[in-house]
């Protein structure tokens, strides 16, 4: 039986789950951009999130529709109870929450404000902001999936024929709490791709940011020659289902079979393309 | 002289409200010049803005309840179509819009597949059914329990591949007015039409090559909308059916004047 082809619906909404590095790493700045990885990081995000919203929008005087659940879990410098660790990256009213319906993550940003363009033409907008760029202490990359893992969790449980849940982790170091609670990296994600819905298993997907402005790799279908961690993350990552494929190819990725859904070294405007191809679920089944 | 009756028959995506039907369906009989009667089915884009305002806007008007209606060429299409872009944009309900809403409907708009159909010399020597369409929404044209056209020739497994649709945009439009499909078919007394949009026509066309007596005779015995609504529901729980909104139009071709009006409560 095809796996991944649950359309997203209120019925059957769809989970997505980033999870957002804050490590002190994140404070450098992202090749020309001007701007830190943590700015642009949390540009991304807010820009995705945007994108999440007004896909559900639909109609005046309509409430967006309750497509998906939203959660942002940083790692490293938390806001909320300083210090290093996990917690709910939302800002304002949503400060603290879990996993966020649409319609109550589009009522509620912490702020509208004016915004630079991802792609760094020289335009900036007034948009809603979600996320705030935060950076500082380590990288518990273990402790962010386990807090994730229950979450998701708790959602496969409540939501078995909807399309399993998205976990995208942006990142630019490496994990410093491995192992955690006895269970390494590896075993964390284990756990966590071992949740599933009958539409198929949660996918972790992984988005590699560097400071240096190399060559970007996305989707890669062989681990062999990538640059470090890209073999690591490679392991990790899931394989991309067939409408992420679908998706990867109609914005111009030679997508090739076996490809992980991964990407490495990737400036801003290809990590928001990264996050739309990979929150892009079936519009209806085929 | 024969005369056509027709009934329309719709049923919303399974988890959305019958409100949210966002497929448009719409029939008028001949005008004043004799032209007519006209039938049209659409289908909004779920993604869209607007988008069952859009497709029943573009139902309405094509059968000349907003303005005239536009003659079946593409010259007249393609400015009709922008005075329909113009009505939907300057939407009244629209002042009420939320930032999220400008945003969408700036950016993103809304688009729709089309089908529009004009039935011909009923009373001439010659009658018959031209038609027009952009997209998977389709003209079942069936004689005696058989597919005589099929309208545009969409194989079962060739829907939702197909881009064509009318956009609320204007840039596109010339594009996409050029890539429109035309097509006429003789008529005759006991003939009948199904318009359908793409879920039902998909539905319809499968069907065809497995039992088309059976299904023939189960679509012309529709008689009620609860009765259209069990028939889709079954096929989407047997997965037959793409969850979908769904429309069904049929238009029998017959000798007599329809004798009465039927309404379903």
């Amino acid at each position: 039986m095809d796996r991944y082809r649950q359309s997203v619906s209120r019925s059957e909404p769809g989970c997505v789950v980033i999870l957002l590095d804050r490590s002190d790493s994140m404070k450098l700045a992202w090749g020309r951009t001007g701007a830190s990885l943590a700015v642009g990081a949390a540009l991304a995000v807010n820009n995705i999130l945007l994108d999440m919203c007004i896909k559900a929008t639909t109609e005046v005087n309509a409430p967006v529709r309750h497509y998906f659940d939203v959660g942002i879990f940083s790692y490293g410098a938390r806001v909320n109870t300083p210090g290093e660790g996990v917690e709910s990256a939302f800002g304002g009213v949503l400060a603290g929450r879990g996993l966020v319906p649409l319609p109550e993550l589009a009522e509620h940003p912490m702020a509208v404000r004016e915004e630079p363009s991802i792609d760094l033409m020289p335009v900036s907008a007034r948009m809603p902001v979600w996320v705030d760029p935060v950076h500082g202490y380590r990288t518990p990359m273990c402790q962010a999936i386990e807090v994730a893992g229950a979450h998701v969790f708790d959602w496969a449980a409540g939501h078995p024929n909807s399309f399993p849940p998205i976990v995208i982790n942006i990142t630019d170091g490496m994990v410093t709490d491995s192992p955690h609670d006895g269970a390494s990296l590896h075993d964390w994600v284990k756990r966590l791709t071992s949740i599933e819905t009958n539409d198929g298993a949660t996918l972790f997907f992984n988005i590699f940011l560097s400071p240096f402005e190399v060559a970007e790799i996305v989707f890669p279908s062989d681990p062999t020659g990538l640059p470090a961690p890209g073999p690591d993350l490679f392991e990790l990552s899931s394989p991309l289902p067939q409408p992420m494929i679908d998706n990867a190819r109609v914005d111009g990725y030679d997508v090739q079979p076996g490809a992980r859904g991964l990407a490495l070294n990737v400036g801003r405007s290809t990590l928001l393309r990264v996050l739309q191809i990979g929150t892009r679920v079936p519009d209806r089944p085929r | 002289m024969i005369h056509s009756r027709q009934v329309v028959f719709y049923a919303s995506k399974h988890g959305n409200t019958e409100a949210e039907w966002e497929d448009g369906a719409a029939a008028a009989p001949a005008d004043a010049n004799g032209h007519g009667p006209r039938f049209a089915v659409a289908d909004g884009a779920t993604q869209g803005f607007g988008s069952a305002r859009w497709a029943q806007q573009l139902v309405a008007g094509f059968v000349g309840d907003q303005g005239a209606a536009p003659d079946l060429t593409a010259n007249a299409l393609y400015h009709w179509v922008l005075d329909m872009q113009d009505r939907w944009r300057d939407d009244p309900r629209l002042a009420g819009a939320t930032d999220l809403q400008r945003i969408k409907q700036a950016n993103v708009g809304s688009f729709a597949t089309f089908l529009g159909c004009e039935l011909r010399d009923l009373a001439g020597p010659r009658p018959h059914w031209a038609a027009v369409a952009l997209g998977d929404a389709v003209l079942f044209h069936v004689r005696d329990r058989t597919v005589v056209t099929q309208f545009p020739p969409i194989p079962a497994d060739g829907f939702g591949s197909n881009p064509d649709g009318l956009p609320t945009g204007s840039a596109t439009l010339a594009d996409m007015i050029g890539r429109a499909s035309f097509a006429r078919g003789d008529l005759v007394a006991g003939d009948q039409l199904y318009f359908a949009t793409d879920a039902f026509a998909q539905w319809i066309a499968a069907t065809d090559l497995r039992d088309r007596h059976a299904l023939w005779t189960t679509l012309a015995g529709l008689d009620h909308p609860d009765t259209f609504r069990r028939l889709v529901a079954d096929q989407r729980a047997a997965r037959e059916m793409t969850n979908d909104d769904v429309t069904l139009m049929r238009v029998w071709i017959d000798r007599a004047q329809a004798a009465y009006l039927v309404v379903c409560l």
